[in-house]
């Protein structure tokens, strides 16, 4: 085969995959939405249905999950493309429209459709009807098991009575084996209820935050107290932990919202459903947020699409359909049409469902939530790790949120700063070129006469280029753009105000920190663990390939399911980490995920754990290329093993394992995965991120997308830097021979 | 042999017993959550098989969803973007290992410089680029993506294999007549094959895993890819965990036949003790 038939071979492939894989656009409407499975299922029915009564339309739903649907929902309209319609909480509204990406609906549909609905489930912002919902609710109630709970409490007094009677530590090894109460408590989200319950909220009229507030310190210590005190639910539980001790029937009761109950059901638990408490302190109910779901349409429908897309909401959002997705799936529909029918009105569920809804308080849309999830999370797990008290805690809430909404509202204008740093780009690009002309041109002189090397080169080099080229530009661009919430469609460059930001930020030098232990305790075992099993292996030992058949299961199963569990295994109570250590080298158990540092060596751990086997395999790979002459001529030296493996192994496996190294090192600094699963994204109190999972966090959070190109900026410089100077003390470039 | 070696063995097997029993202990516990009832993903008990275990997960996968649609379709990228990265980094690698040519030092530099950048930052502008390019809903855009993003690990790979080979055998093959690309390719090119094994296996599973991009680019079902499919089975507060375990047993599958079979020259292909150099 000559090097022309080989690239001509190399063209046609990607010509017949250019031609195969090329699908035009059908003109099909396609629904992102957040819908649990069944729920997803109900939908699909519906659309089989419609499209059998409408054989010109077809529909497309595609499950998103709620961060992704916010992000690539926004990426996607910015450019100019996206779903048709989007499903979900009313509060994704806020920012869709603040954004600008999605229509009004009371354009679209008449007076007398609208009127159909319960207030509730129709979202207005400025007179703009923003979202028709078909479900109201995706609150929490407090569900208990029928068999451990006969008569469900009503106050708390009542909670608290029947939580300590149903906990019980049945093999009396000090541990409880069956709680009274279990949820999702470490969540601000499950908290809210006992905010409410004490009397408090976390924005006033004018959307500033209220959480340094008196009801705020109460409904803190409430649930420290059911903890500590009253010492009914487990020491540690996040959502996972709480739904497998309810499912197994060893809890007695649970907060969760409607999205849960049918899996109870499933589960073989006979379950009730009850309002959330009544706090007789502040005689009030624990009140619930609640958060009508439902469609908006992208502001990029053209108007013929339109008209399907109406007939198609039209047909969904009916009370015949929306009364079929209640029996099935147990949520409250929004047409007032259903609230009489015998089968709502049977269903002690749905009764009671409907009883909660009403004692609960609208979730608020306005984008100005994102920032108070943010802000309460890190101080309210403070308070349950014990770090900080409940004063404490309201009053860095409050701090936080303000500090949150200033940035989320930011609004960089600098006309002067702007022009100078366009000067200087465009005369940096122009310097660069000027210095490197006699390189361009010794460059294409050589191209004719080093063709065989150009020739093997290039097309590797351009097709990264051709990709990386623009994306990096654009974000170079952007790091010196205002682009916020406020300048999504509109930025423009305002020098170099975003810099500045990323280094006044107070915790960039310890996350800095974070992130290079982070990295070389990785890298570190990754390359120990992975070369000695590779020097192990290499013995060619009989079972062998077994052996190295299994090691590398952890790198091919898939990250996600194995990282979260991992996280399941650093459970306190029932993990089998813990449970290793205390019976069988009789340790005591470690808190791993509600302690800062024991959670970052959890992440860590898991992270080796996923990467040694491809170290292995290259290490594996590096050995086959040292002559076995060496070893036995080292033998007849009279050599030792470690002489062998210092003067020969080493040496000749480094060019292979240099390139591994310096890119698991980029790898691991910007792993951003591992670290989200595990710890879930950041806790306990944002204490386990690492800078790229930081920068994930605050600017896309608080939509700061330049900021996080300027944050993204530095970590590149930095790695820049790494890798300059990691391969001239290594001579990677240089050959060995 | 010896009394030294059986110790020496002796020490070498306890060694990998107690990392194979790490590797697999967390994937045992998946195969747990892919055979309990009642969709949990932990339980308190420790149970490797728990109570009324069950296999009807694996069958909901292969009657009810499309999955050996999304298996095709991986299958389809993941041998193009492997057979690319495979093709361009071998010879890019060769290049950047025997040649001196303007721009080499900096082409390696840049390389690496492309893998510096925090991916998801590079999201939103590269979408825009395929809408510009009409590349949306469509292979050849993933498959033009994933092979940059392999591409620069093969490629240094391959160069650094490439260095440990003794530059003395080109010259006795240009000697015997070989052209420089004959030279290359029969020569040089099979004694790679650990490498070339490590490209190809990289390639695969750049392709194989990558969920990020391909949310974005293809929105047409019958173009889903695996992990598009799995995540189809996740789902806030109420993911199908079982599905999920058990899809993801299944997808591991073909990355460990591939290994196995690509075994071969990872570990005995022509290695050069073999040519006296």
């Amino acid at each position: 085969m000559k090097i022309t038939h080989y690239f001509f071979l190399l063209f046609l492939v990607t010509l017949t995959f250019w031609g195969c894989s090329k699908r035009e656009a059908p003109e099909e409407i396609v629904i992102w939405h957040t819908m649990r499975p069944e729920e997803t299922r109900q939908l699909q029915s519906q659309i089989d249905e419609f499209q059998k009564q409408n054989p010109g339309i077809k529909i497309i739903q595609l499950f998103k999950e709620t961060e992704e649907m916010r992000s690539g929902f926004i990426v996607a309209a910015i450019g100019g493309q996206g779903p048709d319609l989007v499903y979900g909480p009313a509060d994704q509204i806020g920012p869709f429209e603040e954004i600008n990406i999605i229509k009004p609906l009371n354009t679209v549909f008449p007076k007398e459709f609208i009127d159909q609905f319960n207030q509730k489930a129709l979202i207005y912002s400025k007179g703009r009807l923003l979202q028709i919902a078909d479900k109201l609710g995706n609150h929490l109630t407090l569900v208990y098991n029928k068999k451990l709970v006969k008569v469900p409490p009503v106050t708390d007094k009542e909670l608290i009575e029947l939580g300590k009677k149903l906990t019980i530590d049945k093999n009396g090894d000090g541990r409880p084996d069956q709680y009274g109460l279990v949820w999702n408590y470490t969540e601000p989200y499950f908290f809210v209820p006992f905010l409410t319950g004490f009397g408090g909220w976390v924005l006033d009229s004018l959307n500033k935050p209220t959480l340094n507030t008196p009801e705020m310190i109460k409904g803190l210590n409430f649930i420290a107290d059911l903890r500590d005190k009253y010492k009914i639910i487990p020491n540690e539980a996040d959502y996972n932990v709480a739904d497998a001790l309810f499912k197994e029937g060893r809890a007695g009761m649970i907060i969760n919202g409607d999205w849960s109950w049918s899996g109870y059901g499933e589960s073989g638990i006979d379950y009730g459903i009850t309002p959330l408490p009544f706090i007789t302190e502040s005689g009030k109910y624990c009140a619930p947020m609640i958060s009508p779901k439902g469609y908006s349409i992208n502001i990029n429908v053209k108007d013929d699409k339109l008209q399907k897309i109406r007939k198609f909401l039209e047909y969904v959002l009916s009370p015949d359909q929306q009364l079929a997705t209640t029996l099935k799936t147990k949520t409250f529909p929004t047409a007032v049409a259903l609230y009489n029918h015998p089968a709502l009105l049977g269903d002690s569920v749905l009764q009671n469902s409907r009883r909660q809804i009403d004692l609960g308080i609208a979730l608020p849309i306005v984008t100005e939530m994102r920032a108070i999830w943010d802000a309460m999370r890190p101080a309210y797990q403070a308070v349950l790790g014990g770090s900080i008290t409940a004063p404490k805690a309201a009053e860095e809430m409050q701090k936080a949120a303000i500090v949150k909404i200033k940035e989320l509202r930011e609004d960089i204008y600098d006309p002067v700063g702007g022009l100078i740093v366009q000067i200087l780009l465009f005369g940096s690009v122009a310097a660069l070129i000027f210095y490197l002309r006699k390189t361009i041109v010794a460059f294409f002189k050589n191209l004719s006469k080093d063709k065989f090397a150009y020739a093997l080169a290039l097309p590797a080099i351009a097709i990264m280029f051709a990709v990386i080229f623009y994306p990096f530009a654009y974000n170079i661009v952007l790091s010196f753009s205002n682009m916020s919430l406020a300048h999504i469609n509109d930025w423009t460059i305002v020098g170099f105000a975003q810099y500045l930001q990323v280094f006044k930020e107070p915790q960039l030098y310890t996350i800095f920190l974070k992130t290079l232990i982070w990295t070389f305790a990785n890298i570190f075992f990754h390359v120990l663990i992975g070369v000695t099993l590779a020097l192990l292996l290499n013995k060619k030992l009989p079972g062998t390939p077994v052996f190295r058949t299994l090691l590398i299961l952890p790198w091919a199963v898939p990250q996600y399911i194995v990282a979260l569990t991992w996280r399941g295994m650093f459970n306190y109570e029932y993990g089998s980490i813990n449970l290793i250590l205390t019976h069988f080298l009789s340790m005591s158990p470690i808190e791993w995920l509600k302690s800062p540092v024991e959670a970052f060596v959890a992440v860590i751990i898991t992270n080796i754990w996923l990467g040694f086997p491809f170290m292995m395999i290259i290490a594996l790979g590096g050995l086959q290329s040292i002559p076995q002459e060496l070893y036995e001529a080292a033998d007849i030296d009279g050599a030792k093993w470690f002489h062998k493996l210092k003067n020969i192994t080493i040496p000749l496996i480094k060019p292979v394992m240099i390139p591994a190294i310096t890119l698991g090192v980029i790898w691991t600094f910007n792993n951003l995965n591992v670290v989200w699963l595990v710890s879930n994204a950041g806790e306990p109190s944002d204490q386990t991120h690492i800078l790229v999972s930081y920068v994930y966090k605050a600017a896309f959070n608080l939509y700061r997308y330049g900021y996080a190109a300027a944050f993204s900026v530095v970590l590149f410089l930095i790695l820049l830097s790494f890798g300059l100077t990691f391969l001239r003390k290594t001579k990677a470039t240089e050959s060995v021979y | 042999m010896n009394k030294k070696n059986y110790i020496v063995n002796f020490f070498t097997y306890l060694f990998l017993i107690f990392f194979t029993v790490i590797a697999l202990y967390p994937i045992i516990n998946v195969f747990t959550i892919s055979i309990r009832p009642g969709n949990k993903l932990l339980s308190t008990s420790l149970a490797i098989i728990p109570d009324g275990a069950t296999f009807k997960q694996y069958a909901e996968l292969f009657t009810n969803r499309p999955f050996m649609l999304w298996v095709w379709n991986s299958t389809i990228v993941s041998a193009v973007v492997t057979f690319t990265g495979v093709a361009l980094a071998s010879t890019a690698g060769y290049a950047l290992s025997r040649f001196q040519f303007v721009g080499k030092q900096s082409s390696m530099l840049a390389l690496l410089t492309t893998q510096m950048f925090p991916a998801t930052m590079l999201l939103l502008p590269m979408y825009i680029m395929l809408i510009k390019l009409e590349l949306i809903n469509s292979y050849l855009g993933i498959i033009i993506v994933y092979s940059a993003t392999a591409l620069p690990f093969c490629v240094w790979q391959m160069k650094g294999y490439y260095d440990t080979i003794p530059f003395s055998l080109e010259e006795s093959a240009r000697i015997d007549g070989c052209t420089r690309w004959q030279a290359f390719y029969k020569i040089i090119f099979p004694l790679a094959a650990p490498a070339l094994v490590i490209t190809a296996l990289f390639s695969f599973m750049t392709a194989w895993s990558e969920y990020i991009v391909a949310a974005q680019v293809l929105q047409d079902t019958q173009l889903y890819t695996l992990p598009l499919g799995l995540k189809s089975f996740e789902s806030n507060m109420s993911t199908e965990w079982g599905l999920y375990a058990a899809a993801s047993l299944v997808v591991s599958i073909p990355v460990v036949a591939l290994f196995v079979i690509l075994s071969k020259w990872l570990v005995s292909g022509l290695t050069l003790g073999s040519v006296k150099g």
